[in-house]
């Protein structure tokens, strides 16, 4: 028998059968968390089947409030009413509410993602905790509703593609130009309900941001989740927060991998994927010129300080406007990082520039917030996803790094950075 | 919905890539009735404005591949649900529809080129048990990977908690 890939190893250690590609596992959650999006449904479901149960573990249940934060409609506002009277009735502790900003990356920053854990949730960027080598996925409202009764939940042991990427690349490509890089050059049929192990120098030099822009996006890949094994100062940075010291899981040296590709990312150059797709992946350089009506800086893929610190830089280093027609808006991903960024008086910057810089939160990946789209507008954005009309029916948008995302509203037009 | 998993009904083909947005789009995720969700079934699929109007219950839903990529919304699944469609056949599924739809015990099955062989308006029959589909208005048959393990047996239940039934009493 050949030894384990990732997920192999993670789903035997926590459903205490030898997992191997192709099962059908039940494994223990270490983690159940709901947003304001699908919680309310969650909570209705649970109760619908359940009563007034108790669930498994209220220390395993999170709620993360980051779709629409604060409410702007009273539809949500009583959805959140309802998860925070749940919370309160089934005595969970930890609920992040409207002020916290985007669950995963808030769980992150609370030691409550360790690597070879498994954590489900109402998001489909769940995965992005990949990034730390912990097995995170979206589920919907019926998954996490039995979780929290039971603790435990079906999985089908994806089989795993080994990426290893090599060479060197130069600002102004950063690692969401790796991510749509290799967004462009997947067969989709080939990595859908894959898991991905991500490898070699350039993952290696990655930071944390960076990892989590690459992990986000491998739910476009259709994959189930792309691992990044996390490095010394990764494991003290989550250690340090977990209040315990942490170990990655590794694969086993003889793990049998569905597949194993290799990437030259040697000269990577600033990409930007255009509508209506993520894998619709050209240089910016051959869409340059295009003219735009709204940039947004932020997202679960590039909302970290070092992404709002190389949008203030480019800003800065162009003069430091935004274009008069242009509609910046800036979202810091969580509340650290918001202090992180006054602290650094990026704020200065995005609002001497005409920015709007809101709270910390999804913000403009979904159309619950301010700040969506009209008819014929056009978007550049540093999230994950473009598809049709998704924030605002007859509009467009294009997704790219933040130095791209800042130059172009500068200049009121996709442009690289000068 | 049929525990033998053997459906008839009219076909609607859709293409490849249909996101989760355009089955059931962002701005309704605050809804948490079903009957409402249902008012808005692919509604963003271009062409597929009026489908609720137009929808006959059993219909079957024919697609491409990559089939409700995108978010986790439930409400993919129970928007097609509460419109009586009977099932979902299509090229690929993307992985959170496919498991949303187990756990609802919404039929779906994966047949490769279906949308070759299939037109809007055919009636079809469909085995889901074999992964047999009949097209009756063209006169052939095609075969896709049938319900088999704990998939089946969660939708045999009626989804995940009727699967669950016998263990959440037995914790009581």
């Amino acid at each position: 028998m050949s030894g384990k890939t990732i997920i192999e190893k993670i789903l035997s250690e926590h459903s205490g059968a030898d997992a191997r590609a192709g099962d059908r596992v039940w494994a223990d959650l270490d983690l159940a968390v709901v947003r304001d999006f699908g919680g309310p449904n969650v909570v209705l479901e649970y109760e619908k089947q359940l009563g007034d149960k108790p669930v498994w573990d209220p220390q395993k249940i999170a709620m993360t409030f980051d779709y629409q934060a604060p409410a702007k409609v009273v539809l949500v506002a009583n959805n959140q009413r309802a998860c925070r009277q749940f919370a309160v009735k089934h005595g969970v502790p930890h609920v992040f509410d409207v002020n916290a900003g985007i669950g995963q990356h808030v769980l992150l920053e609370h030691g409550m993602v360790l690597p070879g854990g498994v954590i489900i949730g109402t998001d489909s960027h769940m995965n992005l905790l990949g990034a730390v080598g912990s097995f995170s996925t979206g589920m919907g409202t019926t998954d996490v509703a039995a979780g929290w009764a039971t603790g435990r939940l079906w999985f089908r042991v994806p089989e795993t593609i080994k990426i290893t990427f090599k060479g060197e690349y130069d600002y102004p490509a950063s690692a969401k130009d790796l991510t749509l890089f290799l967004l462009s050059k997947i067969d989709k049929s080939k990595t859908i309900y894959k898991s991905l192990e991500f490898y070699g120098q350039p993952i290696d030099s990655l930071s944390l941001a960076g990892r989590l822009t690459l992990a986000s996006m491998v739910t476009e890949m259709e994959g189930k989740i792309g691992f990044i094994t996390p490095n010394q100062s990764i494991l003290d940075w989550i250690g340090e927060r977990a209040g315990r010291s942490v170990e990655a899981v590794l694969p086993d040296e003889d793990a049998a991998y569905k597949e194993e590709w290799e990437f030259d990312v040697s000269g990577l150059e600033p990409l930007i994927a255009c509508p209506d797709n993520p894998d619709n992946v050209k240089p910016v350089r051959e869409v340059a010129g295009t003219r735009v009506d709204e940039v947004f800086i932020g997202s679960c893929t590039n909302g970290r300080f070092e992404d709002l610190k190389v949008a203030a830089e480019v800003l800065q280093g162009m003069g430091g406007k935004v274009a008069p027609h242009v509609r910046l808006v800036v979202t810091p991903a969580t509340t650290e990082v918001a202090m992180e960024a006054v602290e650094a008086g990026l704020y200065e910057t995005f609002i001497k520039a005409g920015a709007m810089v809101t709270n910390q939160g999804c913000s403009l990946c979904t159309i619950g917030h301010h700040g969506v789209l009209a008819e014929g507008d056009v978007l550049v954005s540093t999230g994950n996803r473009n598809f049709r009309g998704k924030l605002g029916k007859g509009s467009q948008a294009y997704l790219a790094g933040p130095a791209v995302a800042a130059a172009t509203a500068v200049k009121g037009e996709i442009s690289l950075p000068e | 919905m049929s525990k033998e998993f053997v459906f008839r009904g009219r076909a609607w083909v859709v293409g490849d890539d249909i996101d989760t947005d355009m089955i059931y789009h962002g701005s309704y995720l605050p809804l948490t009735d079903p009957k409402e969700m249902a008012k808005h079934a692919l509604e963003y699929v271009p062409g597929m404005e009026d489908f609720v109007e137009r929808v006959q219950p059993g219909d079957i839903l024919v697609t491409g591949k990559n089939f409700g990529c995108g978010s986790s919304r439930e409400h993919a699944v129970i928007t097609l649900q509460y419109n009586d469609v009977a099932a979902v056949i299509a090229e690929s599924f993307s992985r959170i529809f496919y498991r949303n739809a187990v756990n609802l015990g919404f039929p779906i099955l994966e047949v490769p080129d279906i949308t070759e062989e299939v037109e809007t308006g055919d009636e079809l029959e469909i085995d889901a048990n074999t992964g047999r589909i009949r097209n009756v208005t063209k006169g052939i048959e095609v075969r896709g990977t049938s319900l088999s393990g704990l998939e089946k047996e969660i939708m045999t239940a009626g989804g995940l908690f009727g699967y669950l039934k016998a263990e959440l009493q037995a914790e009581e």
